[in-house]
């Protein structure tokens, strides 16, 4: 007999912020909420679907834009029972509103605002540590590999910053793309893409050679502090940041 | 040359100066390339472990000048270089685009005279800004000497404008810099205050001493700065550890930088501009130099231990951050949270306060984190001696391994 009732949404923001007011509404308190691309009914677990309303706006929620934004943040990140800590984070903001950020002392405002700071913290990191190349036709083409999904919030920033280029963002993990126009940009799902000619010439290289240059030169050597380095850059992150290249290639090797 | 070759000879000039920070400019995109990030972007580490947020170059390394600690200096016989304008256009736009750069930070050695160095210098800017329509993150050295009209010409250009003042007091400076006057570096200092606004500098400006090469103490160091901080409302005031570049019989023969003392220094200028501490509290005639075996707020507290242990729930906001292991955010944290609960050990630890240096110096609704018998100066002496011990260790290995 299926005694586990988990109630599904499509993976949408939309459609989960919905679901969650949605059980709010109807004061049930699930045992778990879980997108249907991720659940797989077993013995126990049945998936359980809310008839949902199609034009239902985030914005109508009552609470205010800085409570959004916070649960936007923990439905970006890859932490385990995210939607359920949204459920209880978003029963209670709706009763204190503002001031929930300041009761930690409840576990699910704890998490909530650690998860978010994460997913906020990693956004700011890759603003810093993504590298372009110059592809064919003067594209820019970047690669990332994130721990949270932050394609939209770093696409965000680059339509601002390099809002007269071409540019192309790629979350490998995912095999998600952000397509830039000049205009917009576009998250498009990388089975709906082909990108296979990707081309980088010399003088592409060329550049490249002048910034490990002037990385290796900057560094003083009496200040060695390769652990200081670590700290503030995580290895994770090596790989696809181009001056770090040789030394991750020459650390996965050993 | 080649223009690698260049980059390695101006980078590698250029590296001594501490500053690279990004932050506290909001200059939009106005339809070209790059915006300002008000919180700064990092966006590689060397391998001193120090921040490259900008493209940090000399222009020229030649100099008129002949400071005694300057690797540039005149009597030096080290190969020299010159970016043209569009050179160091062309760098930075590449280096942008590819998002390798938050910006440019560009200063220079004294070619000719200080005005015709400055001249050059707002060329550079001016192309950048207006024919590259670049609107990213640029710091210059306005030099010392030059006329205010090219001061003010270069201050409506750059996100910080700074110049340094290099020696923590005049007397050093005479010593080891004859050719710099510190009016002149003031006088840039006063002029940055009285004309900052949101399109002059709006950053704000910053300055660098070096630690180490003269014998000042602390206390000299702290009060130069304390004065720094309020007669010219700096930004920052970045301290360098003097490293041996040059010989000379008027320098002294270090094995090694003194990163400890320098970390020290940083510890104390925030506790001054953000903490509520004054140098006296810190620092007096019989104890001029920090503790090199423990951080300034730490030492004072000991020295102090009669004000604690401070009750969490009550405690006023300035006296929360007179515990070590508190800092800004947590403190505010607390007064917030307190309002709809009170706090035990454990939330404190949620909030972010470093509860293993916190503890010795506070309650929690009246209860000590053990016996209170324990609060006793030798007791928190040895433990948070024993905190910090490993990381001054590490810090003396890399001087013993590569000096």
């Amino acid at each position: 007999m299926k005694t586990n009732q988990i109630y599904l949404y499509d993976g949408s923001f939309t459609s989960l912020l919905d679901l969650t007011s949605k059980l709010i509404e109807m004061k049930i308190k699930p045992l778990n909420i879980c997108s249907e691309h991720n659940f797989t009914p077993t013995l126990t677990d049945e998936g359980i679907k809310l008839e949902l309303n199609h034009s239902f706006n985030p914005q109508n929620l009552k609470v205010t834009n800085n409570i959004l934004k916070t649960i936007y943040y923990v439905y970006l990140s890859e932490a385990e029972y995210k939607e359920l800590i949204i459920y209880y984070f978003l029963l209670n903001a709706l009763k204190y509103q503002n001031k929930i950020f300041s009761m930690r002392n409840l576990k699910c405002v704890d998490k909530t605002l650690k998860i978010a700071k994460y997913v906020s913290n990693e956004n700011h990191k890759l603003k810093g540590f993504l590298r372009f190349k110059e592809i064919n036709n003067h594209i820019l083409y970047g690669e990332i590999n994130p721990t949270n999904n932050i394609l939209e919030l770093l696409s965000n920033h680059f339509k601002n910053r390099l809002k007269n280029e071409f540019w192309i963002i790629k979350d490998i993990g995912r095999d998600m793309y952000s397509i830039y126009d000049k205009k917009k940009y576009y998250i498009i799902s990388g089975t709906n893409i082909n990108l296979k000619e990707i081309n980088i010439d010399d003088k592409e290289l060329k550049i490249e050679k002048l910034w490990i240059s002037f990385f290796k030169t900057i560094g003083i050597t009496s200040r060695k502090n390769k652990r200081c380095q670590m700290n503030f850059m995580p290895k994770k992150y090596w790989k696809y940041i181009i001056e770090m290249e040789d030394v991750y290639e020459k650390s996965s090797n050993e | 040359m080649t223009l690698d070759e260049k980059l390695k000879i101006l980078a590698d000039s250029a590296k001594y100066d501490a500053s690279c920070s990004s932050s506290g400019s909001t200059r939009k995109n106005y339809n070209g390339i790059g915006n300002a990030a008000y919180s700064g972007i990092c966006h590689s580490f060397s391998s001193d472990g120090r921040c490259i947020s900008l493209l940090k170059i000399l222009m020229t390394n030649c100099c008129i000048f002949d400071c005694k600690y300057c690797i540039n200096r005149k009597s030096n016989n080290v190969t020299r270089a010159i970016f043209t304008p569009e050179e160091i256009c062309t760098i930075t736009i590449n280096f942008y685009r590819r998002n390798y750069i938050e910006g440019l930070f560009l200063s220079s050695g004294i070619i000719k005279s200080p005005d015709y160095t400055m001249e050059l210098l707002i060329k550079t800017i001016k192309m950048l800004r207006y024919k590259y329509h670049f609107h990213g993150y640029i710091h210059c050295k306005a030099i010392p000497g030059a006329s205010t009209h090219l001061l003010k010409e270069l201050g409506s250009l750059v996100d910080r404008l700074s110049a340094n003042i290099e020696l923590p007091t005049d007397s050093g400076l005479k010593l080891l810099a004859p050719d710099k006057e510190l009016n002149k570096v003031t006088k840039i200092m006063s002029y940055i205050k009285e004309n900052r606004n949101s399109s002059f500098v709006s950053a704000g400006g910053s300055t660098q001493m070096i630690i180490g090469a003269t014998k000042e103490t602390d206390l000299d160091i702290m009060r130069t700065s304390s004065n720094l901080y309020q007669n010219y409302n700096l930004k920052r005031v970045f301290y360098s550890a003097y490293i041996p570049v040059n010989k000379d019989k008027l320098l002294p023969s270090l094995s090694a930088p003194p990163l400890v003392r320098e970390n020290r220094l940083y510890q104390a200028d925030w506790l001054l501009r953000f903490y509520g501490f004054k140098v006296k509290d810190l620092l007096d005639e019989e104890h001029p130099n920090f503790n090199i075996l423990m951080d300034p707020k730490a030492n004072w507290a000991l020295r102090h231990l009669s004000e604690f242990p401070k009750e969490i729930n009550s405690a006023s906001y300035y006296d929360l951050l007179k515990v070590p292991g508190i800092g800004i955010k947590s403190a505010e944290r607390i007064i917030a949270c307190r309002k709809n609960f009170k706090l035990t050990f454990s939330d404190l630890k949620k909030i972010g306060v470093v509860i293993k240096r916190a503890k010795y110096f506070i309650t929690c609704n009246h209860k000590y984190f053990i016996n209170e018998s324990y609060f006793k100066k030798d007791f928190i002496e040895a433990n948070l001696v024993l905190l910090d011990s490993p990381q001054i260790e590490t810090k003396k290995e890399q001087l013993s391994l590569f000096s």
